[in-house]
């Protein structure tokens, strides 16, 4: 349990956090957001397991790449709200 | 500014001021301007998390007292060189997310700190297997990480150590051991039984391993007093 919430956390303070809310930030579309966030999620996995996706793990891929969509997708729902272009 | 007939409340007059579009400051000025804050933010939480790194942060708590003390009498705190491990070069990593996880998870110990889980010696001690069988599981699972950012085998001359380090890593080599197997006990008094907990870790985290492959690095005094006793 506490494994997985600071799993989660790590990840929100880390790329999939930051650059998944950043690229939402530039599109108004969801789904194309939920898949930026996906894909620096997917990064940051592998990035740290030196790219073998054997060594990433199945949990800790999972909740990067979850942490990344919710990320983009709230990126995008900020520029939905603050911006009209 | 304030309308009579305005009935919002004060948050959702806040809520949508933040939201309202910027017409007296240009793109140019926010950019810039929250270009700036970013730094000053980011910066400000990378010190702090520095700052969160150091050995007088640590025993700041009370109950990190007991390992500081026990960590004092080990090569990592003083020996001939001079260079140092302090307690976060061991237990927190240095790349960024596995950082963050571990300092998100030690968010936990100021709820024990408060409620003093370990703030007398007797407490402590009956806490210590399990707070060791933690460290353990960690540094078993992510292979040593923290002692190869210093120590490595690739450079380590077996020919300069004492025999029986360097033919116990060349075993660790072959067996594709990793430190804490061999090394439970660096830098803090050991539990009791720790050979038989530190086996559960091992099991636990990978089926099927030999058990007799883990073994201590710890002087086993009984062991050479009757191996010297059966040479006589
Ligand atoms: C807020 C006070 C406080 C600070 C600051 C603190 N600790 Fe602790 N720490 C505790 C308490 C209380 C426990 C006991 C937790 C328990 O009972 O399970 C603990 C447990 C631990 C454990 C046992 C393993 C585990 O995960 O439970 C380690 C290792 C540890 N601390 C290392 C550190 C290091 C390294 C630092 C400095 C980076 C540090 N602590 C700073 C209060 C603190
Ligand atoms: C050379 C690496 C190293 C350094 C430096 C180090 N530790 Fe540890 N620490 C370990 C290992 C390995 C364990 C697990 C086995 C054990 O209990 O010794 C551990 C266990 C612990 C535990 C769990 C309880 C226990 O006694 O097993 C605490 C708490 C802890 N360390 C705190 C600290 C603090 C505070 C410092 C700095 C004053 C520190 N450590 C410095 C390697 C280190
Ligand atoms: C910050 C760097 C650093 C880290 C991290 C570190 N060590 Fe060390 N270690 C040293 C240095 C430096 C020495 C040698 C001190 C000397 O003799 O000058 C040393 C010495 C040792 C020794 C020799 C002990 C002796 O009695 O001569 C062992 C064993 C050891 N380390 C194991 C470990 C293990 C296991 C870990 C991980 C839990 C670890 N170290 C983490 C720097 C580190
Ligand atoms: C198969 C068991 C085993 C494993 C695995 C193991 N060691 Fe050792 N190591 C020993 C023994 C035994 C000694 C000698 C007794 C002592 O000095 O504590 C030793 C001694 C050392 C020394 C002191 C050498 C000297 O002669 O000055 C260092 C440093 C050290 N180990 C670091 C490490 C590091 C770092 C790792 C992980 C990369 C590691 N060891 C893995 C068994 C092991």
């Amino acid at each position: 349990m506490l494994e997985f919430i600071g799993t989660i956390a790590g990840n929100i303070l880390s790329l999939p956090g930051i650059l998944g809310f950043s690229l939402g930030l530039l599109t108004r579309r969801p789904a194309l957001a939920a898949v930026f966030g996906g894909l620096v999620g997917l990064l940051e996995a592998m990035i740290f397991s030196g790219f073998s996706l054997a060594a990433a793990g199945g949990l800790e891929l999972a909740v990067s790449v979850a942490v990344g969509v919710v990320a983009g997708v709230l990126g995008c729902l900020v520029r939905r709200k603050g911006a009209m272009v | 500014m304030a309308d009579p007939n305005d009935t919002r409340g004060a948050l959702r007059r806040i809520w949508d001021w933040f939201w309202t579009p910027s017409s007296v400051l240009s793109v140019g000025f926010v950019l810039i301007a929250g270009f700036m804050a970013g730094i000053l933010f980011w910066g400000g939480f990378n010190w702090s998390v520095a700052a969160s790194n150091s050995e007088e942060f640590c025993v700041s708590c009370h109950s990190m007292e007991t390992n500081l003390g026990e960590y004092r009498e080990t090569v990592h705190y003083n020996n001939h060189s001079g260079v140092r491990a302090v307690c976060s070069d061991c237990h927190v990593p240095k790349e960024w997310n596995h950082k963050m996880k571990a300092k998100a998870i030690a968010v936990k110990d100021i709820f024990y700190e408060i409620t003093g889980s370990i703030d007398t010696a007797e407490k402590y001690e009956a806490r210590r297997t399990k707070m060791a069988m933690a460290v353990w599981k960690k540094m078993k699972a992510s292979d040593s990480r923290e002692c190869r950012n210093c120590h490595a085998f690739e450079y380590m001359d077996f020919t300069m150590q004492e025999v029986r380090a360097g033919s116990e890593h060349q075993r660790a080599i072959d067996q594709g051991m990793t430190c804490i197997d061999c090394h439970q006990g660096i830098a803090h008094k050991l539990p009791p039984n720790y050979l038989e907990e530190y086996e559960k870790v091992a099991r636990a985290l990978a089926p099927g391993t030999r058990p007799e492959a883990h073994q201590s690095a710890r002087i086993d005094a009984q062991a050479i007093r009757s191996f010297l006793s059966d040479a006589r």
